[in-house]
């Protein structure tokens, strides 16, 4: 029996597929089901100098969450050609590295059992940037890539390009419209009491000139 | 009567023109090899012209500031055209534009500031040379405060 999977793609943040489903059909084998896992990551991750930053990593798996799941974070430096693992999770317990640039201030906020891999960093310098690698295995899934968070350790949080534009355009664009609106409504609502007040003036003296209009008509009555 | 008509469309006409150029161009400041602001850094290499990012270190809030109010001249000089010619038909005779002067004066305000905000800020200890979009920016300021003052003076043909 032919399995087919469906293509997935990250959901993480508008990026490119951290991972690819692999389709592979079955034939004569019932219960083998070469699937593979697929792990999430942020692309980008920016922070400010100094601050706590949690890169969250999560995993798809067609079989359910075993006792065995492993998370595994390695860690290279921008411009460093190997990277080093500075975290693993296995047999339900976290193991921080002793040695390296993270020891003291790295924890594990996760939780395995919901599929969650993720770890805090505290109080983060500009020699944190660099690219975290997140590797998940859910066995028996065990085929699959690894994702990528990329550590951006800003001194202040830059402006984005066109905020404070639109911001300045939207709002005196915004108050021009609304003060035309309130003076062609004042105009309107002006226009509209004096006409009222006219009206009730005009049919004051329209009723007293019919009445002595009728008056005289009936007065023109033919005798019977 | 309809000389001056045509003289003052054609004013407002050279001052739509005038601000388009100053805030399409990126040509505020030049150097030998750059040509920038207020949207993007050019550079010159290779033969040609190269789009480079802005450094980090440039004061990007009030770049966008300059960036929002020429902007908003334009789109006030631009309606202030249309109002200028709905106003033709519709003003009651005797009366002056004041509707389209608004709008102009609008225009005035905003492109002011930005040419202010620019001179003050930016560029005011490097080498280089102010560049045409510059200019044209200042001269804006001038045309449209007389179109404006033209408009409050104005006053619609009695029969």
């Amino acid at each position: 029996m032919a399995i087919f999977s469906i293509l997935l793609s990250s959901s993480a943040s508008l990026s490119p597929p951290a991972s690819l489903v692999l389709e592979l059909p079955v034939t004569s084998l019932p219960s083998s089901q070469c699937t593979a896992i697929s792990v999430y990551t942020n692309w980008e991750k920016h922070a400010l100098l100094g601050s706590d930053v949690r890169l969250s990593c999560s995993f798809f798996s067609w079989h359910w969450t075993s006792s065995e799941v492993t998370f595994s974070w390695s860690y290279r430096a921008d411009g460093a050609k190997e990277s080093t693992t500075i975290f693993h999770y296995t047999n339900g317990a976290p193991y921080i590295g002793t040695k390296g640039p993270f020891k003291d201030r790295l924890d594990f906020v996760g939780n395995p059992n919901r599929r969650d891999g993720s770890i805090l960093i505290r109080n983060v310098d500009y020699n944190d940037n660099g690219t975290f690698t997140c590797d998940a295995k859910n066995p028996p899934d065990i085929m699959g890539h690894s994702s990528n968070v990329r550590l951006l350790v800003f001194e202040k949080v830059p402006v984005q390009a066109g905020v404070i534009t639109g911001a300045i355009i939207g709002v005196v664009l915004g108050v021009l419209i609304l003060v035309v609106a309130i003076y062609y409504l004042m105009r309107f609502l002006v226009a509209r009491r004096v006409f009222s007040l006219s009206m009730s003036r005009h049919g004051k003296k329209g009723k007293g000139k019919e009445g002595s209009q009728q008056r005289q008509a009936s007065g023109h009555l033919p005798p019977p | 009567m309809l000389i001056l008509l045509a003289a003052i469309f054609l004013l407002h006409l050279a001052c739509i023109a005038v601000l388009l150029a100053a805030t399409i161009h990126n040509a505020w400041w030049m150097t030998n090899t750059t040509s920038i602001d207020i949207w993007d850094w050019w550079v010159w290499g290779d033969g040609k012209w190269n789009n480079t990012e802005i450094p980090s270190h440039y004061p990007q809030a009030y770049l966008q500031a300059v960036q929002a109010t020429s902007v908003l001249a334009c789109i006030f000089c631009i309606l202030g055209l249309f109002v200028f010619v709905a106003q033709l038909y519709t003003l009651p005779k005797g009366k002056r534009f004041l509707f389209t002067g608004a709008f102009q004066l609008l225009a005035w305000l905003c492109i002011m500031i930005a040419a202010s905000i620019y001179t003050d800020i930016f560029h005011r200890d490097e080498k280089g040379w102010y560049g045409a979009s510059f200019i044209l920016a200042w001269i804006s300021v001038c045309l449209t405060f007389i179109s404006c003052v033209t408009y409050f003076i104005l006053r619609k043909k009695t029969a």
